[in-house]
């Protein structure tokens, strides 16, 4: 039989306790009838959000000629070149991430558990700490020896990637974790110890691959931080997408409504591709007679 | 049933005292680059909170928290957060099984982890536009809920400059960020149980009560932890909708640091303290929740 | 301390080997700042950096705070902050003195004496009206008690934004108060507010282009450049009340721990030049050289039509503001009920 890990006992105890009545069977009405409910939720859902993204569009539209808010920013060769740049910071973020936190987090739930309050505190401190006070701190901190990082524009991307790091660890552990909860680690773990493979194997060719959706989750989220955040590429003086969007606002009505949406739409397309890429081998590694 | 690895790595959790060293050294990449990027860099909040304008120590910053005002504001924003991440959790939840589990089609589903991924962090200044440019007073929600169905809402009472609509604003990033994170939970959730459950004759309810909540209930309190500080730490959306007319702590913070009044850094860097204790309290609260939760795992 | 006078040549020659000038907290918009970068740039081929255009006074001097050791891009050279904020920057050392070429024509009572910060420009607190929305225009403050409903809003939140705290202020300059006295000022939003008058949010060129807060109360440079951004869609009238006209002056200086002192100083002599003024003129503001260069005739007709009619504006002292900002800030959550729920 399998681990008992994921098997709550009181699962057990439904197998084997039949309540009075005629059982039953789940059948197509059931089917039916969730799927139904599900296709209402999404509808309601659907509505929810969408609303505000169309109420943006009417007025986006509202400039004089119609599309000129939207023609004025598409032909605006810095707003595809800080996009693009924003992409990049976000993907490199992206890499950091998950090298730094998968480990983390498998590590923390295999072999430490009761640091787990203490790491899950420092994940959510960046909610806490205003990105001002952080940028600020980062600077002061990094344009003196030993480590001068703000004096090179290399060095400041690599600032502004570590900075979003550290934004996006509360979504990322967070979905690393919710993942690591389904799968089976001690077991996994110690049957691959039992085959020979060494701590890399491990994570990298059967850890890995069964956090995919959790991998993706904490991927669209950064994603859509570095894209979105202002505050600390604003104050590395980085040419980041939010910022360079901030600059030409100004007392601008209808182009910042149109660009809203544009980035709103690429960044969506983005992931779309991410979630494309990703979606690879759709197995999991399942253990023992879960069939 | 454990078996002991080679030398290479970690030895097995029942060796001696050798076992400390080593153990640790898995986290040690991680709390070196915390300390580095997050830990340093906020060292001068909690120095600052200490001191006066001056430079000289003192703890009338702290004592300050406690004036009506900036009472009032902890609590409205502790309740903003409370209603937005339970709201946001149990609905993000609804949203994601229907779309993971309830039957839906498979490119509904990436496209709604895609939407949500955009979504989570659609905030601040476009966000709030948004939601006026829909359900403000001269919205287009508004207008055709008043000329087509006759429906005033404004008229009844309904603003979104109030707390109401703030939570309306903030469900829009805290529905979609739990969507992307409980659905690793959900996915995990074996349809096998299901199936066995309905064999053995469980009804749904029951499925759900010893089964399903069970299983995911460590994942959806840490997710809803997750919504709270979310929430909590918005300033963005709540300034450029609010306008401070709301009296929410991360506004008082940014005033104070960053105003073009002048203000009382030293204040604001205490402030945020009280909300570093405030996540640290929500943490305890949750670890030992989980720790509960957790036990019907083992 | 350096007057350049007549090494204008040599200031400029070092300021190009130095290649570069990062200015901060300057919007494209703001009083036709984004005309007089360019010019900068053209003029003299040193290209600009600008940093966070929104940002707030405040955040201008926490940036040089941080960026002391550092002299790349992140550091700002120059710096445009409120009135209020050049003693403080003084207290701080964070300031290099210079005063430029045109000192003379500054009035005393906008500058720093030994040359660490000195006026450049103000503008008055008017009304930016959508007329497309509201018919009946408010000519002066008393106006506005007469609006409808949801239709007055202010440019930012008072306890945090100069601009908003001078609205407040100019109110009570009209309503009875005086430049020592701000409190009737809060009076005046408390009666706006019970009217249900005022729109509790921060009114952007957005909201009263979409009519959401068709009068906003700002300055009188940021409301005409919104009426020339939007050129009529929807139509717009800034009017400048006819009492209650409070002028809010803004201070230039130099960073002491600038990456390109000779840049910046450069920037400053460009500024206080007779170009840099006509500058700040065609972005609606009045700048603080005016009268001398109205004296000398250096103001061409069309440029001086620009200028809305501002006679009469009281410029406040740092005293005075210190004082008004007082009252407004902490008398400002009581006034409009923010702390009752």
């Amino acid at each position: 039989m399998t681990g008992s890990i994921n098997r709550p006992p009181q699962m057990l105890e439904a197998l084997t306790h039949h309540p009075p009545g005629r059982p039953r069977r789940p059948g197509p009405r059931g089917l039916q009838r969730k799927t139904l409910a599900s296709w209402l939720f999404l509808l309601l859902g659907i509505a929810y959000f969408a609303l505000p993204l169309v109420g943006t569009l009417i007025f986006s539209l509202r400039a004089k000629p119609m599309l000129s808010a939207w023609t004025d920013m598409i032909n605006d060769p810095q707003v595809w070149s800080t996009l693009g740049y924003s992409f990049a910071i976000g993907v490199v973020t992206i890499t950091v991430s998950i090298v730094l936190l998968v480990p983390t987090a498998f590590w923390v739930r295999l072999r430490l558990p009761r640091l787990r309050p203490v790491v899950e505190f420092v994940t959510l401190l960046p909610f806490v700490v205003p990105p001002i006070v952080l940028v600020f701190g980062l600077i002061t901190t990094f344009s003196q020896p030993p480590l001068p990082l703000t004096g090179t524009n290399f060095g400041s991307d690599v600032l502004l990637v570590c900075a979003y790091v550290i934004l996006s660890l509360p979504y990322m552990y967070r979905a690393v974790d919710a993942g690591l909860r389904t799968i089976d680690i001690q077991t996994l773990t110690e049957a691959c110890q039992s085959l020979g493979a060494g701590w890399a194997t491990i994570l990298w060719r059967v850890i890995l691959p069964n956090l995919r959706v959790s991998i993706l989750s904490g991927a669209f989220l950064t994603l859509a931080i570095v894209v979105g955040e202002f505050t600390i590429a604003n104050f590395l003086a980085r040419p980041m997408f939010a910022t360079y969007l901030q600059q030409i606002s100004g007392n601008l009505a209808y182009q910042p409504a149109a660009v809203a949406l544009m980035s709103f739409g690429i960044t969506w397309g983005a992931m779309g591709v991410i979630a494309l890429v990703g979606r690879g081998n759709q197995g999991r590694i399942e253990i023992g007679g879960a069939h | 049933m454990v078996t002991t690895p080679d030398a290479r790595g970690a030895p097995s959790a029942r060796r001696g005292h050798r076992r400390v060293p080593w153990t640790f050294l898995g986290v040690v990449p991680f709390f070196v680059f915390a300390t580095m990027f997050l830990v340093i860099p906020t060292s001068y909040l909690v120095v600052g909170s200490f001191r006066d304008q001056a430079g000289n120590f003192t703890v009338q910053n702290y004592l300050d928290l406690s004036r009506p005002l900036t009472a009032n504001a902890y609590t409205t924003s502790i309740e903003i957060s409370l209603v937005t991440a339970i709201l946001g959790g149990i609905l993000g939840f609804l949203l994601a099984y229907a779309v993971i589990a309830g039957g839906l089609p498979m490119p509904i589903r990436t496209g709604i982890m895609t939407f949500s991924g955009v979504a989570s962090n659609f905030a601040g200044v476009p966000l709030a536009l948004a939601f006026i440019f829909t359900i403000g007073r001269t919205g287009f929600v508004t207008v055709i809920l008043k000329t087509v169905l006759g429906v005033d809402v404004y008229g009844a009472g309904f603003t979104i400059y109030s707390k109401l609509g703030l939570e309306i604003v903030y469900l829009y990033f805290q529905l979609p960020l739990m969507v992307l994170i409980i659905a690793p939970a959900i996915d995990g959730l074996k349809k096998e149980w299901r199936e066995a459950s309905e064999n053995a004759g469980a009804s749904t309810f029951q499925y759900w009560r010893f089964i399903a909540l069970p299983v995911l209930m460590p994942s959806l309190m840490g997710s809803m932890i997750l919504l709270f500080g979310n929430a909590f730490g918005a300033q963005a959306t709540a300034f450029a909708l609010t306008g401070g007319f709301i009296n929410l702590v991360t506004i008082l913070i940014g005033g104070q640091l960053s105003g073009d009044v002048l203000g009382n850094q030293n204040l604001g860097y205490a402030l945020a303290m009280g909300m570093v204790a405030i996540m640290a309290v929500t943490i305890l609260a949750y670890s030992w929740l989980a720790r509960r939760a957790e036990r019907w795992q083992r | 301390m350096a007057s350049s006078g007549t090494d204008l040549t040599s200031l400029i020659a070092a300021a190009k080997a130095e290649g570069g000038l990062t200015t901060i907290a300057l919007p494209r918009s703001w009083c036709g700042y984004g005309a007089l970068l360019d010019g900068f740039t053209a003029k003299y081929g040193i290209p600009i950096n600008n940093l966070n255009p929104d940002g707030s006074s405040q955040q201008e001097l926490d940036a040089i705070t941080a960026n002391k050791g550092n002299k790349g891009p992140a550091a700002p050279d120059v710096i445009d902050v409120g009135l209020s904020y050049g003693p403080k920057a003084v207290s701080e050392g964070l300031l290099a003195p210079y005063k430029v070429s045109t000192w003379a024509d500054i009035p005393d009572s906008a500058k720093d004496a030994s040359g660490y910060w000195y006026g450049d420009y103000y503008g008055v607190m008017s009304f930016e009206v959508n007329t497309s929305v509201v018919t009946n225009v408010p000519q002066d403050w008393s106006d506005l008690l007469t609006q409808g409903k949801n239709t007055v809003a202010l440019a930012g939140d008072p306890t945090q934004s100069s601009q908003a705290v001078m609205a407040v202020w100019a109110a009570a300059l009209a309503s009875g108060g005086s430049v020592d006295n701000a409190q009737p000022g809060l009076d005046f939003f408390k009666k706006l507010n019970d009217a249900g008058i005022f729109v509790p949010v921060i009114g952007k060129t957005a909201t009263v282009a979409s009519g959401e807060t068709p009068i906003r109360i700002a300055w009188t440079y940021n409301a005409l450049a919104d009426k020339d951004s939007l050129a009529g869609n929807p139509p717009i009238t800034v009017v400048v009340p006819k009492t209650g006209r409070l002028g809010g002056m803004y201070i230039q200086a130099i960073s002491a721990y600038a990456p390109h002192p000779n840049a910046a100083k450069l920037w400053m002599e460009y500024l206080y030049s007779n170009e840099g003024q006509l500058g700040w003129m065609n972005g609606y503001c009045s700048p603080i050289r005016y009268d001398a260069m109205l004296k000398a005739n250096s103001i061409p007709a069309d440029v001086a039509a620009k200028l809305p009619d501002t006679s009469g504006a009281l410029l406040p002292t740092l005293d005075q503001i210190t004082a008004a900002t007082n009252t407004i800030t902490t008398g400002w959550a009581t006034s409009v009920g923010i702390t009752v729920k």
